[in-house]
């Protein structure tokens, strides 16, 4: 809005009239006034945005309207029309806030000058006041979207599934989302700004922490890891993370954790080899309906010997019949436990035992049987290997199943001349680890039967494998975190190599028998 | 003189059961473990009638079964096949026996599916001899 109303004031009506007329002819809007109460009046009423006043005047002087005017609207610019050197009211004027003089008389291009400038301050001050508005607006602008920013920056922390916690340089929580405190059982009031890494973390992964910001110069990101998390609420959690190591200019600014809880994903691989093995149990139901067949057939057969036998009261058949029955009796049993072992979870019971002490059971298991079909049964104890820590059931269960398989694969073997031996060694392993080798000279494998060795329900034993043996020995090896290895060769032999190592780590576990 | 029986099978019980099934019922019971065995046996005892298991080591009743059928002083012998292998199965494996080989052995007499009743044993050797 351009300045456009003058109010003119003077106790001289000629000069205000000769004023205004010139002012009106330069386009103004001015107004008259002949005194300083008069001036009041109409600048009250007329909203003026400059007032030119003489400053002698009968009753109130232009000092005092100045005062008064610029008390009701210190905005308002007023020239001062002075007499010639009037020092005194000039200063004065200049106190009050006037904004300009004019010499008495008052010259047309004078007053245009001054209301010039006036004009220009008004402009001034009204672009300074438009400016300041402005800025005002931009800030809260600004401001707005910053939080907006930070907040969604929060939100999304806050929502994450992962979790984060991130710590300042002098290694205090800073950053915690209810994910970690799920994680963590702590609270994040409890946490936030209050704990240290050394209170959160458990003293190792802290530790470690600490050493990586150290070793750490650049920003370089670290490879996802996997590890069991152990709270200090004791609790073990399988978790999935990664970490960053912050830096500003080459000074250590904090690091940042992301956590996954791998709880679940655990759970359900574990459900799904369990699932797995159940659906493999399954598959080799047709199979084993035709080993227990066979069981079938040597259960009748033999108490319809045992019956001729009590008929006749011949020791003879009554002896043979119930051998006949006895075995039949151990294949269920021993049926039913590989499909209890197959299908079911069971953690080893690692305990002190001797290795070589369960090589002589096991051979003492099956040596009648190897001499009733001429097979050699030669054992190579390694007098090294000593006490360990293992389940002395999974080596027992696991070698018995491969000397079985050793003198069957003899037995399969259509070959006369051929003097079959079956080998057992023991040797204590570079890494301390007990390995127990099975080799035989019977029928071995082609490379087809070989790479179908441990898959459910294969059996190259015609009716006379339930499919499982293999199976079981597998999983009790691998439940005991070892190896079973197998060199074959079809024609020539085989040899099942199967090392098992202490574990430590897997403490015995009463609760959990399979 | 009682009518001499074969009995060739891997299977301790089968043949114990077997051989008591037959000396109940008044036949000589002869036993042989295996294919090669088996041959040895028939060849030496000449027997009435032999009972053959399918599925044995070195030398299989399917070689030995096609040996006596192919054989002209053999081929008369009467044979049982007994054994776990469903018919349906030997059949195929006769089937494509005689495709590879180009000659064609009757089906055996009679086929009897372990395990079974000793009666019924008794009657199908009584069909025969």
């Amino acid at each position: 809005m351009p300045a456009n109303k003058i109010l003119i004031v003077d106790d001289e009506q000629a000069i205000v009239r000769l004023l205004s007329m010139s002012l009106k002819s330069d386009g103004y809007e001015t107004f008259s006034a002949f005194s300083g109460e008069e001036a009041l009046d109409v600048f009250e009423k007329a909203d003026p945005d400059i007032v030119v006043t003489d400053i002698k005047m009968p009753g109130m002087d232009g000092l005092e309207l100045l005062k008064k005017i610029k008390e009701l609207d210190p905005e308002k610019e007023v020239i001062i029309v002075t007499g010639h050197g009037d020092i005194d009211s000039t200063i004065m004027a200049l106190q009050y806030g006037a904004s300009d003089f004019i010499n008495k008389p008052v010259r047309d291009e004078a007053l245009a000058i001054a209301l010039d400038r006036a004009k220009t301050k008004i402009s001034i001050r009204e672009q300074l006041a438009s400016y300041t508005h402005d800025l005002e607006d931009r800030v809260a602008d600004a401001t707005r979207q910053i939080r907006r920013r930070s907040n969604f920056q929060r939100l999304l922390i806050h929502s994450s599934h992962d979790a984060i916690v991130a710590f300042d340089q002098d290694w205090q929580i800073v950053v915690y989302n209810p994910e970690a405190a799920r994680i963590f059982g702590q609270r994040g009031r409890d946490v936030l700004n209050k704990m240290t890494i050394d209170e959160l973390y458990p003293p190792q992964l802290a530790q470690y922490f600490r050493k990586e910001a150290e070793n750490k110069a650049d920003d370089r990101e670290m490879p996802w890891q996997e590890m069991v998390l152990e709270t200090r609420s004791k609790k073990q959690i399988p978790v999935r993370y990664a970490t960053n190591v912050l830096h500003e200019k080459n000074e250590f600014m904090g690091i940042v954790n992301f956590f996954q809880d791998l709880t679940e994903i655990k759970r359900l691989e574990k459900e799904l080899i369990q699932s797995e093995r159940l659906a493999a149990v399954g598959q080799t139901v047709s199979g084993l309906a035709h080993y227990v067949k066979n069981i079938l057939i040597g259960l009748k057969g033999g108490s319809y010997v045992v019956d001729v036998g009590l008929q006749h009261n011949n020791m003879e058949k009554l002896t043979t019949g119930w051998q006949t029955i006895k075995k039949n009796i151990k294949r269920v049993a021993d049926l039913t436990q590989d499909m209890l072992s197959y299908s079911k979870e069971r953690k080893p019971e690692p305990e002190p035992c001797l290795p070589n002490e369960i090589v002589d059971e096991v051979v003492d298991l099956v040596k009648d049987f190897a001499a009733s079909h001429n097979i050699v049964l030669s054992k190579t104890c390694d007098p090294q290997l000593g006490e360990m820590v293992l389940d002395p059931r999974t080596v027992h269960r696991a070698l018995l199943n491969l000397v079985n398989n050793a003198i069957e694969a003899c037995l399969e073997l259509e070959e006369e001349n051929r003097k079959f031996v079956v080998e057992i060694s023991t040797k204590k392993g570079k890494d301390g680890s007990a390995v127990f080798a099975v080799k035989d000279n019977g029928i071995g494998m082609d490379e087809a039967t070989r790479a179908r060795l441990f898959t459910p329900m294969f059996s190259s034993k015609g009716g006379k494998g339930t499919g499982l043996g293999l199976l079981v020995t597998k999983k009790l090896v691998e439940e005991h975190k070892g190896t079973i290895d197998i060199d074959t060769s079809l024609g020539y032999g085989s040899m099942f190599t199967m090392r098992l190592s202490e574990k430590p780590e897997n403490g015995r576990n009463v609760n959990d028998k399979g | 003189m009682s009518k001499k029986v074969l009995v060739v099978d891997d299977d301790p019980d089968v043949r114990s059961f077997v051989v008591t099934v037959l000396e109940e019922n008044q036949y000589t019971p002869l036993v042989a473990v295996d294919g090669v065995e088996g041959l040895e046996m028939i060849e030496k005892e000449k027997p009435d009638l032999v009972i053959l298991d399918v599925l044995m080591p070195r030398g299989s009743g399917i070689r030995l079964y096609r040996h006596l059928k192919t054989d002209d002083t053999l081929k008369t012998i009467p044979v049982i096949m007994f054994t776990g292998i469903a018919l349906r199965s030997f059949l195929k494996s006769q089937k494509a026996l005689e495709e590879f080989k180009g000659e064609k052995v009757p089906e055996p007499d009679i086929y009897l599916e372990k395990p079974v009743e000793p009666q019924e044993l008794v009657d199908a050797i009584r069909k025969k001899i």
